[in-house]
């Protein structure tokens, strides 16, 4: 059974005088259980809508979502589910100790259940020292924290993380990668939208990315960046004069480092072309190595391919 | 449990807030300060002071209903505590009568203060008490659990500004509905008398829960007429709670 299934699901955000928007655009997705699943876009693009829909916190205009097998309208459902918004808000006045008791009440755990809960979270996540201090005093990386925790009360087989690496500090952003990857051990399936690629290319098994509200890939990192032309860089040593001219032609980058020359070329094919080059021309191929494709570098192509397309907004 | 789990935390949170406190020492001293008023009118010192410690009360606890009642969700939504609290297993029914019944237990506790310490001065002044002082603080609370039922339906749909202007105004008028029955002849036949008709049956008479003048002369009233009041009280309450319910259960957070 799949964790997340969504089917045709649309929001158009409409009010009294303002023009309707289309936020998300007939969005059919699965997330498989016990996968990470990265969801990327812009600011925009519709992922948070996307999240809000996924948890009841809006109504689809068309469409459905289902958490394993429940439609996500239904409180059943949110029972599966452990939700972290981005910049998450807190009851300013209560403590972690007290605000994760509360949530555990809304989930109808009983008083021993939730001890257990606190001390399990609160050592997982680091919170026994500031368990009786108010949140209004807490820093970012400390309210992610608690965050994280409340998503995890109830002990959710499913958490729906927004931006859940944003605006933290390095330190802040490897706890959270740390936290997302022994949910997984755990069995737990993460849906989580971010900004920080490199994070996302790091921990996630797939990945979907959201252009405007359309979902335009999805699948394995490796899947997806394979299918792309890897670049390749060629070092040589000793060319003539011509034979660096048509090099530079051929190369989308070239530089010259004391006796060598490095050139980055845009396919293998062009590396082998290269390589006969210099070799007939009495040159010395120094080194040659694959330059990996990076998420990023997709993310851009894929970002730039769809945004050519005008913008749909309903009429 | 969990819309005590709700009541609690937003019971907690108005005790925690001092604006709470600024009201209540403003109404301590309206109450303590009605002695002077009664040195004014001579011998009717106890009368005066009964009356308007009673008014303070009323006054002072529909400003904590309105200021407080009108923010309740709306101050959620704006500072987005609301999204971790839908997305839980919950009715969103549950987290708007958990915000209600919060709110009615300070009230409760506001209303038990003031009228336990007008009591004691009362007292101390050498006046006596009897029960329909203290029934006419306890329909002041049935009017402001009203108040505060409406308040929470203008808080699922308009900021807390409007909100509390609004509920003023209901306020205002409820103690006015009489003006729009009787009005002068040369309303007759119009359109504005139609629609001033339509206003004194929609909107809660809330002079009916007003017993100031039988608190002050300890006079007794009959136990019928309290409970049409009570009976009045929990219905226009639970009208403005479901419809508040209703607003809120399709609204996008």
């Amino acid at each position: 059974m799949n964790a997340i299934e969504t089917s045709q699901l649309t929001k158009i955000y409409s009010g009294l005088g303002k023009k309707a928007t289309r936020s998300l655009d007939h969005l059919s997705l699965s997330v498989q259980e016990g996968e990470i699943f990265g969801f990327l876009g812009r600011n925009g693009a519709g992922k948070t809508t996307t999240i809000k829909l996924l948890c009841s916190l809006l109504k689809p205009t068309s469409g459905e979502a289902f958490l394993f097998g429940q439609n996500a309208r239904t409180r059943e459902s949110r029972r599966l589910l452990g939700y972290l918004p981005e910049q998450p808000y807190f009851y300013e006045f209560l403590t972690p100790r007290e605000t994760l008791d509360f949530y555990g009440k809304l989930r109808g755990l009983g008083s021993s259940e939730r001890t257990r809960q606190w001390e399990r979270l609160s050592e997982l996540l680091d919170l026994k020292d500031i368990a009786h201090q108010r949140i209004k005093s807490f820093s970012k990386g400390m309210r992610q924290r608690i965050g994280f925790a409340v998503a995890l009360v109830g002990d959710p087989p499913l958490l729906i993380l927004d931006e859940p690496m944003s605006g933290l500090d390095p330190v802040g952003r490897r706890t959270i990668r740390e936290l997302i990857l022994r949910c997984r051990d755990e069995k737990k399936t993460i849906f989580f939208s971010s900004h920080v690629l490199a994070d996302v290319e790091l921990i996630c098994d797939r990945v979907g990315i959201l252009v405007r509200g359309q979902l335009t890939q999805c699948g394995r990192v490796d899947t997806l960046l394979g299918g792309h032309v890897d670049q390749v860089e060629l070092v040589v040593r000793g060319i003539r004069a011509e034979t660096q001219a048509t090099l530079r032609e051929q190369a989308e980058q070239h530089r010259i480092l004391e006796d060598v020359e490095v050139f980055v070329l845009g396919s293998r094919a062009a590396a082998n072309d290269a390589i006969r080059l210099v070799q007939s021309g009495g040159g010395e191929v120094v080194e040659l190595h694959p330059i990996k494709a990076r998420l990023e570098d997709y993310f851009m192509r894929e970002q730039a391919r769809h945004e050519e397309v005008p913008r749909g907004d309903v009429a | 449990m969990r819309v005590l789990a709700i009541a609690h935390n937003t019971f907690r949170e108005s005790v925690r807030d001092k604006v709470l406190y600024v009201l209540l020492l403003f109404a301590a001293l309206s109450i303590f300060g009605a002695k002077a008023l009664g040195w004014i009118s001579v011998g009717q010192d106890i009368k005066i002071v009964k009356d308007i410690s009673l008014a303070s009360i009323s006054l002072f606890g529909v400003l904590v209903a309105i200021f407080v009642g009108t923010s309740l969700v709306y101050k959620e939504m704006d500072k987005r505590t609301l999204y971790t609290i839908i997305s839980q297993p919950l009715h969103r029914y549950e987290f708007v009568l958990g915000k209600y019944v919060g709110l009615a237990a300070v009230l409760a506790l506001v209303t038990a203060v003031m009228t336990l310490s007008s009591a004691c001065y009362v007292l101390v002044l050498g006046g006596s008490l009897e029960a329909v002082y203290f029934l006419a603080a306890f329909l002041i609370f049935m009017k402001l659990l009203l108040v505060t039922a409406f308040a929470l339906l203008l808080s699922s749909l308009s900021s807390p500004i409007l909100g509390a202007i609004i509920v003023f105004c209901l306020y205002l008028f409820g103690h006015a509905t009489g003006v729009f029955k009787d009005l002068p002849p040369q309303f007759e036949g119009t359109f504005a008398k139609q629609m001033l008709e339509v206003a004194y049956y929609v909107i809660p008479n809330l002079s009916n829960f007003d017993l100031r003048s039988e608190a002050a002369n300890g006079v007794a009233v009959n136990p019928l007429f309290v409970v049409w009041v009570l009976i009045y009280g929990v219905s226009y309450s639970a009208v403005f709670l479901l419809l508040a319910a209703a607003a809120f259960q399709e609204k996008d957070l």
